[in-house]
């Protein structure tokens, strides 16, 4: 119950700051938690569903390649609450074929299952650490699923442009630190489309670590969409660029496209 | 292999016409492999039928190409993965369809026809209900896992109907264990060595000797919920001596039964699974050579302890039924089970830069019967196509324990695959 409340009252914020006005005049400034709320909504929930073919190129320092491709789709069982993922891989080779299945609980751990096609096995996989890299990568599970705003305390330090674009810049510290491997993040939040621009995740020490940046972000069907995303760990010199492509919205997915049904025969339109 | 060759054909055949009926260039798939697995145990004695398994350095030298198609449809797709093998230790080149199936998509069932892998239950290494096929000499001889499973050749269907699913499985040509056999390259404790003259009986494909299985399984409040029922064979043969003296093999009629449940508690993921084993030839227990019914529990939990270092447990017992009239039956040389077996395992996973490299350990040991299986493993994906895989399989305790009879072929194994 308190999750259904807590999910209606983030959604009338996001609706009350869009009335508010999208990138509007400096009189209307939104707090800090509006913004932040309005960015969660709309990086990982905008439409019901949605579906894009993801290349995530991982580079290390000395500029060594490895590609991984696969095919996502989400659906939203509630606006900034419950969802599910489900993931099919193409690329690389050894893990062709294998399919991902996320049901996604605010304020509680993931269910996950992993299809491996060789043995014909589904699996569940402990969930209980967001932090995990996903697929190898430099993105964690919570930067492609999304960090509930409740978990930090936001500030608004200063508004600045990045580029083109004017941003509001929200400092979030975690309320458990233990829970997470950043003691503060700054958030570079697009005041026209609420999409974060960059990100700055500093470790325990302090320490700037990882860097986001939102290479390009393209409006699909009405929907502002970050379609080239950089997360680099500068302390590692690694990084990762996901690419996102053929990215729709509103397809009316089934849900049963997430089940162990799919899981070991996903749809041909998934699988191409 | 003798096995499937008109099913072979038929495949091409099908595989041929679902790459005409494809719109775009169908992609083909696979990979290069080469094996090989070191003897790290000497044997100090040697039943006669076991010389080539004592005389072998290698347990395993092979090289493997594989080759895959899979044309789809909106509503149906085909799945064909065939393999030439070089085996370098018996001097021998075969090819080997490891699946060969036609799928056809319903909007409430799933069809599933051909030579298919069957997974069931929740255990890790621990079959119960996955009473289906499996290849332990590629374990035991370090193979990648995946070789564990064998395909059935079987008809397959799933229905879905209210957020519950039914599989009916049907095996109409039954296919056993692979074990380790006389005069094959493995140890194992052969309590008749002294019969060298042996023969095995196969279920023959006929209606009454069609293997079949039921899974009825759905989502209930978290929890991945399964029922299961089989009717068919013990897949690892019993022997029973005959005139000559010779040594019948046969495979007894097995019913099966079981549950399975898993689902997020504890900080992690838990699991169960139990199952029922009914000897349907030998259910007062009097037959020496038949395996008795049984009791089988399974409880597991997995955990992840800091971010990519995995953590696995399981505790699975195996209660024999008419334990007294198993020992009345029991000769007096002839060694004797304890009418349970517990059995622990752990698993740990640690994943390293940017889960490229796997360390991997694998132990399984039973404090009553005191044998033990011990893996550790390390993989490196040196690029996305090509992976080296260095590990050990460890075996050891009483020789006639289902592990401990496999020290002898304790090795030390190198896979190289480059897949495309």
């Amino acid at each position: 119950m308190a999750l259904t409340r807590r999910t209606t009252g983030l959604t009338a914020l996001a609706l009350g700051t869009a009335l508010l006005g999208t990138g509007g005049p400096a009189g209307a400034q939104p707090t800090a938690d509006e913004i932040m709320a309005r960015a969660h909504l709309a990086m990982f929930y905008p439409g019901e569903d949605m579906r894009a073919r993801v290349t995530m190129r991982l580079v290390s320092r000395d500029g060594k390649e490895r590609l991984r491709e696969l095919t996502m789709t989400r659906r939203d069982v509630q606006e900034g609450g419950e969802q599910r993922y489900f993931i099919y891989f193409h690329r690389p080779p050894d893990v062709r074929d294998m399919t991902f299945l996320v049901w996604k609980y605010p304020g509680k751990d993931d269910d996950r299952w992993l299809y491996v096609p060789a043995l014909k096995l589904v699996r569940r996989i402990a969930a209980n650490d967001k932090r995990s890299s996903f697929a190898g990568s430099d993105f964690s599970y919570e930067d492609i699923s999304g960090r509930e705003p409740e978990e930090d305390t936001h500030k608004l330090v200063r508004e600045e442009r990045v580029g083109e674009r004017a941003a509001w810049v929200v400092e979030s510290t975690p309320k458990d630190a233990s829970s997470v491997d950043f003691s503060r993040k700054l958030s570079w939040v697009d005041s026209a489309t609420a999409l974060p621009l960059k990100e700055e995740y500093y470790d325990r020490r302090g320490e700037l670590a990882r860097v986001f940046t939102a290479e390009e972000v393209r409006e699909v069907q009405g929907l502002w969409t970050v379609t080239k995303r950089l997360m680099k760990n500068v302390q590692t010199g690694h990084s990762t660029q996901a690419v996102l492509a053929d990215v729709r919205y509103n397809l009316k997915l089934a849900p049963d496209l997430f089940s162990e049904r799919a899981l070991r025969a996903p749809p041909a339109e998934l699988v191409r | 292999m003798k096995r499937g060759r008109a099913v072979l054909a038929g495949l091409l055949v099908a595989v041929a016409a679902g790459v005409a009926a494809a719109e775009e260039p169908l992609p083909l798939h696979g990979f290069v492999q080469t094996a090989s697995a070191y003897r790290l145990v000497r044997p100090r004695a040697c039943p006669p039928t076991q010389r080539l398994a004592c005389d072998e350095s290698f347990v395993l030298g092979e090289g493997r190409a594989r080759l895959e198609v899979d044309p789809r449809g909106e509503r149906w797709g085909l799945v064909a993965k065939g393999e030439l093998i070089l085996d370098a230790v018996g001097g021998e080149v075969e090819g080997d369809l490891r699946e060969g199936y036609l799928d056809l998509r319903f909007p409430a069932l799933d069809l599933r026809v051909g030579r298919q892998v069957i997974t069931w239950g929740v255990g890790d290494l621990i079959f119960i209900t996955d009473v289906f096929p499996k290849d332990w000499v590629a374990f035991i001889s370090g193979l990648p896992l995946e070789y564990l499973k064998k395909g059935s050749d079987a008809v397959s269907a799933t229905g879905h109907w209210a957020r519950t699913s039914l599989q009916l499985v049907l095996i109409p040509r039954f296919e056993p264990d692979t074990l380790p056999e006389a005069g094959g390259r493995l140890r194992f404790h052969d309590p008749m060595a002294a019969i060298e003259a042996r023969r095995t009986d196969e279920p023959s494909p006929a209606l009454e000797r069609t293997e079949a299985g039921a899974r009825l399984f759905r989502n209930l409040l978290g929890w991945d919920v399964s029922l299961y029922a089989y009717r068919g064979f013990f897949h690892a043969p019993a022997g029973e001596v005959e005139s000559g003296p010779r040594l019948r093999l046969f495979f007894p009629r097995l019913d099966v039964y079981g549950a399975s449940a898993q689902g997020a508690a504890l900080g992690g993921v838990v699991s169960f699974e139990a199952g029922y084993y009914d000897s349907r030839s030998d259910r007062s227990g009097r037959m020496a050579a038949v395996e008795n019914s049984s009791v089988r529990l399974l409880a597991g939990y997995q955990r992840e302890l800091v971010p990519d270092l995995t953590a696995s447990g399981q505790y699975s017992v195996q209660v024999m039924q008419g334990h007294d009239a198993y020992m009345r039956a029991r000769g007096p040389g002839m060694a004797k089970r304890a009418a349970a077996r517990h059995v622990l395992t752990l698993r740990l996973t640690q994943l390293l830069l940017h889960q490229t490299l796997r360390l991997g350990v694998f132990a399984l040991a039973s404090p009553n019967e005191g044998d033990w299986y011990l893996g550790p493993e390390a993989r490196y994906q040196i690029t996305d196509a090509l992976s080296a895989t260095l590990g050990i399989n460890a075996f050891g305790g009483p020789r006639r324990a289902e592990y401990g009879q496999f020290e002898g072929n304790s090795n030390l194994f190198a896979v190289v695959r480059y897949a495309f």
